[in-house]
């Protein structure tokens, strides 16, 4: 089993919890066991408090750092945001003047960021150490003929040679991994463009938005999906938003990559919390009347009665 | 700037400098490079590459990242540091660090800009308020019964408070760095 040390962030067990549950259902699966952190804060978020002063931002994500360390771990991320702001530390702190000013603060806490534990995003955890093909047979519900336009986000794959995920021009990541599910990937015109949430003014994210989202029905996708619980912010209530302020019908339900993985591992539609989502995946139902393949332990026919 | 140019010469005035004439101000620049990166800006040739993939320079009426860092390089700060700044348009998507061939990484160069704003405490409220959740719950989203229940409802353990006592410590500012131009009353609209 290989084992690493989970870093949640904020937004996903605090406003997603239902990401978190389908990270923890599919990962194991996939031959990774998670271990958590005791005493992680925000990683800091790269974007507010980055923005008031870039040395204590470093220094609270070194913190984060060394709690992997202590337990001898690499760390990985489910949230583009806290990949970019600890994938940045680690980078920042090759500078040793700079490492120096950070482990004097932290010094205060009784601690020392020694650049041991490596930051990988679960996306390449599961691309690098399970590989596409533990995807491909953990699957049980195969997605065939779902139309899945990707929304890479920015922070993924954004400075390359500090996060180090992908090819930002022509990446392959999501693509690999939702076909992995048997589904079939979409790549709309405007795949590179940002989400725009972290723009402090309206017009900006939302006309990017509505070029974006028209794309996307040009291709008639069934969902969009995407690795950053930002990114699906801006698609979902984002999504209804852009509809109402441009009076045109934008409506592919947005999904996070590990809730659309566990539902092809067999974890029931209700069980997922898609009825918190503006635009469901409603879509999904018909997989789950399709025939199991035989003998497969986690038939779930009976179940599925929560329904919201 | 260039018909300006153009009129004084063609007046032949050798007296008087031109209005527009700029001055660099290397007091700002000076207190720029302080901040982690903020120096950077010093290798940027004004090619422009960070303009053509650059969102706010596309759909948004104004944002220019090489006219950023054009301004940052004759030391313009009164320009940029003003209470309803520009550089709040950015949407933090990298393509311009990934485009220069400079490593000039604008969008640092950016952050480091609201870094000064900070020491200003000029920041726009929406902003403010995600800062001062982290410095208080040591989390930019808050955790409340709800947030709980919904978890339990998932199978997953309540989410633990944060030592946040450990991040106040990590966040006060060194005494030792000078912070040359920051108001007396700067700290005090960014923090608590």
């Amino acid at each position: 089993m290989n084992r690493f040390a989970f870093f949640p962030g904020c937004l996903i067990p605090a406003r997603h919890p239902a990401m978190e549950f389908a990270i923890r259902h599919t990962l194991p699966k996939l031959g990774i066991e998670i271990v958590d952190l005791e005493g992680a804060s925000c990683c800091p978020d790269p974007i507010y408090f980055k923005s008031k002063d870039k040395l204590s931002w470093l220094s609270v994500a070194a913190r984060n750092l060394t709690l992997a360390e202590d337990l001898g771990l690499d760390i990985f991320t489910n949230c583009s945001g806290c990949t970019a702001t600890l994938s940045e530390t680690y980078h920042l702190l090759e500078d040793e003047t700079l490492r120096a000013q950070v482990n004097e603060r932290l010094s205060k806490i009784g601690r020392t960021y020694q650049a041991t534990s490596r930051v990988r995003h679960i996306a390449t955890l599961v691309r690098d150490v399970a590989g596409y093909d533990a995807v491909r047979e953990s699957v049980v519900r195969p997605l065939e003929g779902l139309k899945v336009a990707i929304h890479y986000g920015c922070h993924l794959l954004k400075p390359s040679r500090i996060m180090q995920v992908d090819d930002p021009n022509n990446p392959t990541v999501m693509e690999n991994l939702v076909t992995a599910l048997g589904a079939t990937p979409v790549r709309h015109r405007n795949w590179y463009l940002c989400c725009g949430k972290a723009c402090q003014t309206e017009q900006v994210p939302d006309d990017m938005m509505h070029d974006l989202l028209g794309t996307v029905n040009e291709e008639e996708a069934d969902i969009l999906c995407m690795i950053c619980p930002t990114c699906f912010g801006q698609f979902d209530h984002g999504q209804m938003k852009v509809s109402r302020k441009f009076d045109e019908d934008f409506h592919t339900p947005p999904i996070y990559y590990f809730q659309l993985l566990a539902f092809a591992q067999g974890v029931p539609y209700d069980k997922l919390g898609f009825e918190r989502q503006r635009f469901k995946p409603e879509c999904l139902r018909r997989f789950e009347t399709a025939p199991q393949p035989a003998g497969d332990p986690a038939h779930t026919g009976a179940q599925g009665k929560n329904s919201a | 700037m260039s018909k300006a140019r153009r009129d004084s010469d063609s007046a032949g005035s050798a007296s008087t400098p031109p209005a527009d004439i700029v001055r660099v101000n290397f007091e700002f620049r000076r207190e720029l490079a302080r901040k982690v990166e903020g120096n950077l800006a010093g290798f940027c040739y004004q090619c422009g590459a960070c303009v053509g993939d650059c969102p706010s320079a596309t759909y948004g009426g104004g944002f220019n990242p090489r006219e950023i860092m054009l301004k940052v390089l004759y030391g313009l700060g009164e320009e940029l540091l003003t209470e309803d700044s520009i550089l709040w348009q950015c949407t933090n998507c990298y393509n311009c660090h990934e485009r220069c061939p400079q490593d000039v990484k604008p969008v640092e160069v950016i952050i480091s800009l609201k870094n000064m704003l900070s020491d200003l405490g000029i920041y726009p409220d929406n902003v403010d308020k995600v800062i001062k959740a982290f410095e208080e719950t040591g989390r930019t989203t808050p955790v409340n019964p709800a947030v709980q229940r919904q978890r339990e409802r998932f199978g997953l353990p309540p989410l633990p408070p944060v030592p946040v006592d450990e991040i106040r410590q990590l966040i006060e500012p060194d005494n030792a760095e000078p912070r040359a131009g920051a108001r007396a009353d700067a700290d005090k609209g960014g923090t608590e």
